[in-house]
């Protein structure tokens, strides 16, 4: 494996260039979902502070999907036909998403699981050979620290709470993370012809992060982390998720569909 | 658990004096620095930083915008 750093895709292995241009979509769809799910609270958060700051979140999210959408320019790809002409069912969001949230748990757990599983793959994605992730993503990472920071808060408020307010989150949470640590994480072939080319994270190392940071906080609300990268019997190896795709309406607000005659590019 | 008043400091640059631009209520003050920096981010902030109300000693009188708990506590440990 070489490890100079990859500044051209051209005269890049075909498979390794298609785990490449999926591994973009995963980031980008996830990120670009996970706004929408957190704008959906701005209002009815359960006070004012963290309206606003669901608010800045679904800004960060959309931003980063933005500039993660931007990378397909290497692939010689139009983003906008990414970002506007697709099916929901060409979405390689985690899973996770695919529904609006039921109540404040599921936002809370989405911040810790889906977020937190994000941010562990793009460290990986960060610290390989693609300059473009080299040195795009700093901005990013350093926003996601107070992602971070706010799940871990308002975990911890959930759990130190009612025995209402602990069960919710440990249902929201165990409900979520099988799904998304297969996302994260997929033990398949494009994810090792990643690694091997020295683009990103094994499955094993991307999870490695993950616990770093949540084995202790969802230890304490009785849910267990694997230790070895999870399969799903479903697994869509095209899209590296799991079976499903968001709902309709959501794409419809991705897409903009609504004001499209209006849309300036 | 009850929401305390966090006030909210910054500075541009690092030589200026940091100023008050603001407050946030907050479970604690993890939760604070989050709330704070998520409210006021508009500006290239060189350091931000909260400060749990309850923790300022006033001065010089008694009902100005800091004036809370501490206050109380202090006048209580030199009285008692």
């Amino acid at each position: 494996m070489s490890t100079d750093t990859l500044s051209t895709l051209d005269g890049l292995e075909a498979d390794v260039r298609a785990a490449l241009r999926r591994e973009i979509l995963r980031l980008a769809d996830t990120k670009r979902i996970l706004g929408i799910r957190f704008s959906d609270w701005l209002l009815g958060a359960p006070s004012i502070e963290t309206g606003i700051a669901a608010s800045s979140m679904a800004q960060d999210e959309w931003g980063h999907a933005r500039l993660l959408y931007a990378m397909l320019k290497d692939f010689g790809e139009d983003p906008v036909t990414i970002e506007h002409d697709r099916e929901p069912s060409a979405y390689a969001n985690a899973p996770a998403l695919d529904l609006e949230f039921e109540d404040w748990a599921e936002f809370v757990a989405a911040m810790v699981v889906v977020d937190g599983a994000l941010t562990a793959r793009l460290e990986g994605f960060q610290d390989g050979r693609y300059e473009t992730a080299r040195t795009r993503l700093s901005k990013m990472l350093g926003e996601e620290e107070f992602h971070r920071d706010m799940g871990l808060a308002w975990l911890r408020r959930l759990a130190n709470g009612s025995p209402e307010a602990r069960k919710r989150i440990a249902d929201a949470v165990t409900k979520m993370l099988p799904s998304t640590l297969a996302w994260m994480a997929p033990d398949d072939a494009p994810t090792a012809v990643l690694a091997g080319a020295g683009l990103g994270d094994t499955a094993a190392d991307t999870l490695a992060r993950f616990r770093a940071v949540y084995a202790g906080p969802f230890g304490a609300i009785g849910v267990e982390i694997p230790e070895a990268p999870v399969s799903l019997t479903a697994w869509d190896a095209e899209r590296g998720r799991g079976e499903g795709m968001p709902d309709e309406e959501a794409i419809e607000r991705a897409r903009g569909d609504r004001n499209r005659m209006l849309f300036v590019e | 658990m009850k929401e305390s008043v966090y006030d909210v400091f910054a500075r541009k640059e690092r030589g200026e004096p940091l100023t008050h631009i603001g407050y946030v209520d907050a479970l604690d003050a993890e939760m604070a620095r989050v709330y704070a920096w998520k409210t006021y981010d508009e500006q290239n902030w060189f350091e931000m930083c909260v400060v749990a109300r309850s923790a300022i000693i006033p001065v010089n009188r008694a009902d100005g915008p800091f004036a809370g708990a501490a206050l109380g506590s202090l006048v209580g440990r030199q009285e008692g």
